[in-house]
């Protein structure tokens, strides 16, 4: 006797069989949802740049105003220049620091670990401002010490430059290749290494010649990743290069945006930044072979920690060195600067004060709203971005449409657009009506939501791959649908790690202003386009305590990501 | 002959207690219709608490004051909550066109320290024409400035130079505008950028007049640190970055002077630069009435009380400056016509960014 | 009277062909084994049986009712099947208990009358004591009963299984064999049982179903199957086989150094022409000396040229004197020949049969 409860009867009351899953609505929004996040402000973009502003006729005045002029081929040369000099001084800071702690036996690695966490929480333009307090070439208290201790009658060091852009960009950058690199490094199996040393080969140059070349993929991707933020940065160089009387590519297109605002210039400009950016990555294709982001194959093997003797306190000292510059040193004198009357002052008790602090949450009117805004609209994205590439994930690992390795790939693809580039695409888009969303919160929330969908989307699809397609298929099997499905079994399964990327998604939203810059209307602002309006008048004892602010609630965030996640968090490669 | 301020510790006893004052007024005024507004006045009121809010873009001075305006208008207004945004003058401006742009306006009060701005908003008839009662008080020299109406001038300040004191002694500190040029000054000059700066748009402007622009090229060469606003020259002159500042604020800089920082004021022997800084209402804001009764604040009794205190020029005769610091009848001041100012800022800039990179 | 039935039923993937032209009929209560090496189109079969893949020719239908075609397909859920995966696809964020009750639950039968069920056929697949734990905690045979009860409990019209022992060691292998033996004699559901491994399907199922690149060659009952293959790849994957080659000549097949009588070869009249033979190693003998002439067994004189000793018996390859022919014959373990020894062959033409895909004498199957 079977239970015929099920089956037959709604096959009859349909009359035919039917070859549509119901779920099949739901992804179909969720498909729409993604071509208008991502295909329609990229495709606007390219539109815009060459139109002519009032009639909207095709052009290239605007590739010609963009170009045809030094200053604004100069800026796209400085661009670069960060770019390259920020790659290579993240590398020399991430990669010696990730190997330490993965294959050596270099003590005090817990530390190290949360001082990278916290160079990875700290937001670039309030490193530029703890930087611009430590080196300012007369001020900054680097320069003092020097003075004092040298007896000479200047200070040596010019935060005001592009080598100092290049150390504050640097600083925060190196943790993406720390990351990558440490995670790679996890899988290489010491028997690599011994097998190594039984013909010969030292420590060093076991190190040179097998194990780094044997996570290079990783390296090169965290390289890639750190030029092309820095080549589309803006907060940072705009605190750091317009004093040095630089520009660099954002700052530039930033100059686009004002009055009269030459959205379609802007747009021409813009495009040299996607160019460069599918080249990295067509670049890396090629070095890398058909490989891609493959680090190590085969089972790890054991992995035993080398002893480095004597030489692992200079290993530490240089985690610590590294450790001191992007965390330790900036982030003291900022928060010497949110508690201090006049910074300058010093650290004299006499200077010591709340007010700044009281003056943010208590009488400027705006500081209540835009922390709450800030910390509301990253969240709204975390979800949304979780949400939307959690759908993509599942369309695309079962292949429920045809071409569902496109829809992959356009999760992925804001990855290529820089955020400031992104925001006016944005701008273009959406600004004006028929949708009319300038200067509402909806509009930063998707923006935003574009921008890091590919960090939700890569930590969706691996999560996908870990479950066992059987799982769901068993619930079928026994009667229920896809839906039921997913809210039974796979939802519970993917707690943990959803909860991980929706952290990955919140950090890097809740400090973004490279494409908040342009987008930010009165009612939505968000602190870092206030830390960046206050650096314009100097004020900066309440600029400290602001991304004082910022930082403590971005930590306790990622705290509580570290209780439910467990030590992984984020020291695991989600690429 | 140059008269200099230097802070005493009178004086900073002087501006502390006046702001005590008023923070102890704030909390205890009264949340009601006031007995002493006009009939006017009231009826604005009755119309903009239905409106219940206002948003006022201000470039006029720094954050910290207009902090203080806005909450001495919603003190005043009890039931009307103002949105206050402080930037730099090219800043607002650019916000203000973008939002033309998309057709969605969010600023109601518009006050910016370029007045080339109010001339290009009225020819594109995008002002409204609002004749507030208060505009009708102020002192002369602020008046008429737009007989049709449509903008009056709110805020006036100084801009001279200013000088470490720790660092450089005040008679060897320069004292005409001239003096900038001296090679002795290298790498130690601070000064604000016209591209975002209305005061420094002013400034440039005003210095061409004067010089021509060779003045400027003479003065690249002197290497200046170039900020944004031109109260980052008070910034970096406090932390001791440079030393002298070549567009200096007066508000600003008497302000940190009498938070206890080693400044003093220049002002130079041919002619401190008068700024005029106007406010005006856009054209289909969304609360017009809350709009009108801003304007009518910024020009009365109350509204100079907070900008005498934070430095600024008084509109009203019946606010006089205390606390002993320099304000424009005290000095020989010297500014530019608003027709040179409005065809002048957007040149300046370009000229600007040729000679100084940025 | 059939249950499931399988016609024409084809699937392509792209260009590839995995499952081609199937027809299989399948009787209530039957337990029929989808058997054959890996890529050979059993899985495809059984999943879309299932309906988790469509085929792209063909139908597939269950008491009458047409459940899969290229038009369309109904979805796995309302089907009434029951599934055991490779992966067994415990979930483990519930407990045995939960896992079990699960399909229940779906079928809106009342918690008390949920609970009873559960309990008793945990009984049945001995779990009862472990109905509180979670998978994490319990070994790959008890996952596996879990699987088996939960699929079991809902009655379903027709149970799957997709290699379930493959990820069991031997031993554990051998018991839940029978095991599932045992279920299904205890509860008569229609099984379909994909498996790559002849001595599973031969103790559990009523009928094999040999398939290789995505065709079936012979369905059968396991003894049918071991005694009279029909094709030279069934001969060659049950059980080990010779290839003969013989030649029809009036009343006699002749091989490469005797003939046999074509009156004593099972359906023998019918043949004509070159016939291929498998010949299995047990059914041959090997004797010191030539015995008397029995009945119709032929008896060559061999060379024994290799032999193997493998504990319950020996593997010889032998060569008849008069000819060149490989044959690859067992005894048991106490008779001991010499390599290069001479001794008697016979063999048993009841246990020749000929198959079809013939070919040129080639070395046996090692």
């Amino acid at each position: 006797m079977s239970d015929q409860t099920l089956s037959f009867a709604g096959a009859r009351a349909s009359g035919m069989l039917r070859r549509l899953d119901p779920s099949m609505a739901l992804w179909i929004v969720m498909i729409a949802l993604l071509i208008f996040l991502v295909a329609s402000p990229t495709v606007r973009l390219v539109v815009a740049s060459f139109q002519e502003p009032e009639t909207g006729r095709l052009t290239l005045a605007n590739y010609h105003t963009a170009y045809v002029n030094w200053r604004h081929l100069a800026a796209l040369g400085n661009s670069l220049e960060l770019g390259v000099g920020v790659a290579i001084l993240a590398g020399l800071f991430g990669v010696p620091i990730a190997w330490a702690i993965s294959r050596t036996d270099m003590p005090l690695k817990g530390f190290v670990r949360v001082m990278v966490l916290g160079a990875f929480i700290t937001p670039p333009y309030l490193g530029a401002i703890g930087w611009i307090l430590l080196a300012g070439p007369n001020s900054g208290w680097l320069n003092r010490l020097w003075v004092a201790a040298t007896g000479e009658a200047h200070g040596v060091f010019n935060v005001y430059s592009m080598p100092g852009l290049i150390l504050v960009v640097a600083v925060t950058s190196f943790p993406y290749i720390f990351v990558f690199t440490n995670s790679a490094l996890d899988l290489v199996s010491s028997e690599m290494e011994d097998a190594a040393q039984v013909l010969g080969a030292g420590k060093l140059r076991t190190a040179f010649r097998i194990t780094l070349p044997m996570v290079f993929p990783a390296i090169l991707g965290g390289l890639i990743i750190s030029f092309l933020e820095a080549i589309s940065l803006f907060g940072a160089p705009a605190l750091i290069a317009l004093p040095a009387r630089f520009n660099v590519v954002a700052t530039q297109l930033w100059q686009f945006f004002e009055y009269p605002v030459q959205v379609e210039v802007a747009a021409a400009y813009a495009i040299p930044l996607l160019v460069i950016t599918v080249l990295m990555f067509w670049l890396q294709r090629r070095i890398l072979g058909r490989k891609g982001y493959a680090a190590v194959t085969g089972k790890g093997g054991e992995r035993r920690m080398i002893a480095l003797g004597g030489w692992r306190w200079v290993m530490l000292g240089y985690a610590l060195f590294v450790c001191a510059l992007s965390v330790l040193l900036p982030l003291s004198v900022l928060l010497q600067a949110a508690f201090a009357k006049a910074w300058g002052r010093g650290f004299s008790l006499d200077n010591l004060t709340l007010g700044n602090f009281h003056y943010l949450l208590f009488e400027q009117t705006q500081a209540q709203s835009t922390i709450i805004n800030t910390f509301v609209y990253a969240g709204a994205t975390a979800f949304l971005a979780i949400a939307l590439s959690l759908a993509i994930a599942y369309v695309v690992s079962r292949q429920l449409v045809p071409w569902s390795n496109v829809l992959a790939f356009l999760c992925v693809a804001p990855f290529v657009i820089p955020g400031i580039v992104l925001a006016i695409g944005f701008y273009a888009a959406y600004a004006p009506p028929p949708l009319a969303l300038y200067g509402t919160g909806t509009i930063l929330v998707l923006a935003f939501t574009t921008r890091f969908l590919p960090i939700a989307y890569t930590s969706s699809a691996a999560s996908m791959r870990s479950i066992n397609p059987e799982m769901e298929e068993a619930v079928r099997i026994l009667g229920g649908g896809r839906l039921l499905a997913i809210r039974r079994v796979l939802a519970p399964l993917l707690k943990k790690s959803l909860a991980g990327a929706w952290i990955l998604v919140f950090i890097p939203a809740a400090r973004e202003l490279s494409s908040a810059i342009f987008l930010v209307g009165p009612n939505s602002r968000v602190i870092s386009v206030m830390l960046f309006d206050l650096s314009e008048e100097g004020n900066f004892e309440v600029l400290a305590a602001l991304g004082t602010i910022l930082l403590v609630v971005t930590l306790i965030i990622a705290a509580i990501g570290f209780r439910i996640i467990g030590r992984d968090f984020m020291l695991r490669r989600s690429v | 002959m140059t008269r200099i301020f230097a802070a005493t510790r009178r004086d900073v006893l002087a501006g502390g207690s006046a702001a005590l004052a008023v923070g102890l007024g704030a909390t205890l005024a009264p949340r009601a219709a006031r007995a002493d507004m006009t009939p006017h006045e009231k009826e604005l009121y009755e119309a903009a608490r239905k409106e219940g809010e206002l948003t006022w873009y201000t470039t006029h001075s720094d954050d910290v004051t207009a902090q203080a305006l806005g909450r001495k208008f919603e003190q005043l207004y009890p039931g009307i909550k103002c949105n206050v945004v402080r930037t730099t003058a090219q800043v607002a401006f650019q916000r203000v066109a973008q939002e033309l742009k998309a057709g969605a306006m969010q600023v109601d009060v518009f006050s910016s320290t370029d007045i080339g701005h109010y001339v290009y908003l009225k020819d594109k008839k995008l002002l409204e024409k609002y004749v507030p009662e208060s505009s009708t008080k102020v002192l002369d020299i602020y008046k008429g400035y737009d007989p049709d109406g449509y903008y009056f001038v709110t805020s006036a300040g100084l801009i001279g130079m200013s000088c470490n004191t720790a660092k450089v002694k005040l008679a060897d500190a320069p004292t005409n505008w001239t003096g900038l040029i001296d090679a002795k000054w290298k790498d130690q000059i601070a000064l604000g950028h016209p591209a975002f700066s209305g005061y420094v748009g002013t400034w440039v402007v005003t210095l061409r007049k004067l010089y021509g622009w060779d003045f400027f090229e003479k003065l690249a060469k002197n290497n200046p640190r170039v900020g944004r606003s031109i109260n980052d020259t008070v910034t970096l002159l406090n932390s001791g970055e440079s030393t002298i500042a070549g567009t200096a604020a007066n508000n600003s800089t008497v302000e940190s002077l009498r938070k206890g920082n080693p400044l003093a004021m220049i002002y130079p022997t041919d002619g401190t630069v008068l700024i005029l800084a106007p406010s005006g209402i856009m054209k289909g804001v969304r609360h017009p009435n809350a709009a009108r009764l801003h304007m009518e604040f910024l020009m009365s009794v109350d509204a100079s009380k907070i900008w005498v205190e934070h430095f600024n020029e008084s509109m009203r005769a019946e606010v006089t400056p205390s606390g002993g610091f320099k304000s424009a009848k005290d000095v020989k001041t010297i500014r530019p016509t608003v027709e040179e100012i409005s065809k002048g800022i957007p040149e300046v800039i370009k000229q600007w960014r040729e000679v100084f990179g940025v | 009277m059939t249950k499931l039935v399988l016609r024409g039923v084809e699937r392509r993937f792209g260009s590839t062909l995995a499952v081609a032209g199937l027809d299989l009929d399948i009787r209530p209560g039957e337990f029929v084994s989808l058997l054959g090496p890996s890529g050979c189109g059993k899985t495809t079969t059984l999943r879309m049986i299932a309906g988790f893949i469509d085929p792209t020719a063909g139908t597939i239908e269950m008491d009458g009712k047409v459940l899969s075609s290229p038009a369309g397909s109904l979805p796995p859920e309302r089907r009434d099947m029951s599934m055991i995966f490779q992966s067994y696809a415990i979930w483990p964020n519930m407990t045995v208990e939960q896992n079990v009750a699960f399909g229940l639950e779906l079928r809106r039968i009342s918690a008390d009358e949920v609970r009873r069920r559960v309990r008793e056929m945990l009984e049945v697949v001995h779990m009862g004591h472990l109905a509180g734990r979670y998978p994490a905690e319990l070994s790959g045979g008890q996952q596996q009963r879990v699987a088996l009860a939960r699929a079991i409990v809902i009655k379903p019209s027709v149970l799957l299984l997709d290699e379930p022992l493959s990820n069991l060691d031997a031993n554990l292998r051998e018991e839940m064999r029978f095991e599932i033996k045992r279920l299904h004699d205890e509860f008569r559901i229609t099984t379909v049982y994909v498996t790559h491994d002849q001595a599973e399907a031969m103790v559990t199922s009523d009928r094999i179903a040999v398939m290789n690149q995505g065709r079936i060659e012979q369905v059968d009952d396991p003894h049918t199957l071991y005694t009279r293959p029909r094709t030279r790849f069934v001969a060659g994957f049950i059980g080990r086989s010779n290839f003969i080659d013989g030649t029809c000549n009036g009343a006699e097949i002749a091989f490469d150094a005797f003939a046999v009588a074509r009156a004593a070869i099972v359906d023998g009249a019918a043949l004509a022409g070159k016939v291929t033979f498998s010949v299995r190693p047990q059914s041959m003998r090997l004797a010191r000396t030539p015995g008397p002439p029995a009945g119709n067994r032929p008896q060559v004189e061999v060379r024994i040229v290799e032999r193997a000793y493998l504990g319950e018996f020996w593997d010889y390859v032998v060569v008849p004197a008069a000819g060149r022919t490989r044959l690859r014959v067992t005894t048991p373990p106490l008779e001991v020949y010499q390599k290069g020894e001479t001794a008697w062959l016979q063999l048993d033409p009841e246990q020749m049969t000929p198959i079809t895909d013939g070919a040129t004498v080639t070395t046996p199957p090692g």
